[in-house]
């Protein structure tokens, strides 16, 4: 299975200093999910991604979550979750 | 990829899943789910009926009803499969009827909150006349009209909201009958309260289907959806994705369509998304009960 983790950051460059805002986590429950693409399509800070070797989608940048709700208010199978964090 | 195909091919269950009593667990949306039901749901991968599935729980949530204060009703078709899943008193009945249902209903049980679940083809083509009559008697009743275009479940013939020379099935050449424009419709037959949105503005179908619950008489919300099955691949239209972006892109709020132009407002092809009409009417059986206690030799 090819790495879909997050993107390391590059030698010499300092990581993106962390923003302000609601934050969120992501929850994603593959049993019920059909692999429609509709999270991923819409998702602002794409925070999502299609697995490539599954049907379903994986939390790829979590730390860019900004707790909008899009995704789980669009899942037509309410396979996804979306907590805030303090 | 389900585990009972995993499983045959020898491949071990992805780990981390959780168990599904721990998933209905997770949120108060899924709480509301029947849990004795096979999920996922039986729609297409994509289709916008989930979507606005969740609207109506959301929007239950919002008003604070008990589950046994609400009676869902619905018909035949892809739409009226939705009560199914859910956790209030549910009525599965005939083909159109499902407002029919829910009149008798309402009369026996005039506390309860009925809402009926009906697809385009279920509440305009075959139960036309009692959506029509519901409206004109002001039942209290709310119906959700779940608008995607075709009748998806029996392989995309042309419904009566099928829009003019576009392809279904049945209409290989394009079709060329216009549709009905169901809110003018409700409007024209009386109804108390009639609004339209997408389930691209999932938000806003939620805020428009608590308040046509919390409405006493007759209150009609118009759910434009697709059906990227039939409908969207007859017409080249794309994915689920794709067709949930036009309809944003497709569609126009009412505050923006009011400062169009005169000569823009008639060549205007967006759907027009917004709250119609909201006015108070004698409710049906609030005038039946008045009857009752009249004839019965009581004051009034």
């Amino acid at each position: 299975m090819p790495d879909i983790s997050p993107r390391p950051s590059l030698p010499g460059i300092a990581p993106a200093p962390v923003k302000k805002g609601p934050r969120g986590e992501v929850i994603i429950y593959a049993r019920w999910c059909k692999g429609c693409r509709i999270c991923v399509e819409f998702c602002p800070p794409k925070v999502l991604a299609m697995d490539p070797g599954e049907d379903y989608p994986r939390v790829v940048l979590p730390e860019k979550c900004t707790a909008c709700h899009f995704c789980d208010t669009h899942c037509p199978d309410l396979a996804i979750v979306v907590r805030k964090l303090d | 990829m389900n585990d009972h195909i995993r499983e045959a091919h020898g491949l071990e269950v992805d780990e981390g899943q959780l168990p599904a009593e721990d998933w209905f667990e997770r949120s108060e949306t899924l709480q509301k789910l029947r849990r004795n039901k096979k999920f996922p749901t039986i729609w297409c991968s994509g289709c916008g009926i989930g979507v606005v599935m969740g609207a109506l729980i959301r929007a239950i949530d919002h008003l604070g009803l008990k589950n046994d204060d609400v009676a869902l009703v619905a018909g035949i078709g892809c739409s009226a499969r939705m009560p199914i899943y859910m956790d209030y008193n549910t009525l599965h009945t005939t083909h159109g009827r499902a407002l029919a249902f829910a009149t008798g209903l309402k009369i026996a049980r005039p506390d309860m909150k009925v809402i009926a679940i009906m697809g385009d083809g279920d509440a305009l083509a075959i139960g036309g006349n009692h959506f029509i009559h519901a409206a004109r008697r002001n039942m209290g009743i709310t119906a959700i009209v779940i608008n995607n275009s075709i009748y998806g479940m029996t392989g995309g013939q042309y419904s009566p909201t099928t829009p003019l020379n576009s392809r279904a099935t049945t209409a290989p050449y394009g079709n060329i009958e216009p549709p009905f424009p169901i809110c003018d419709l409700a409007v024209a037959a009386g109804a108390s309260y009639v609004a339209r949105s997408t389930v691209y503005h999932a938000l806003e179908l939620d805020k428009f289907i608590s308040e046509a619950i919390s409405k006493d008489g007759f209150s009609m919300v118009e759910a434009v959806s697709y059906c990227h099955t039939t409908y969207g691949r007859i017409n080249k239209l794309g994915t689920a994705a794709d067709m949930m972006r036009a309809l944003k892109d497709t569609s126009i709020s009412q505050t923006a369509y009011g400062n169009l132009s005169p000569e823009e407002k008639t060549n205007n092809t967006k759907i027009v998304r917004g709250n119609f009409v909201n006015i108070d009417r004698p409710q049906y059986t609030n005038s039946y009960s008045s009857l009752i206690t009249r004839i019965q030799g009581g004051e009034q």
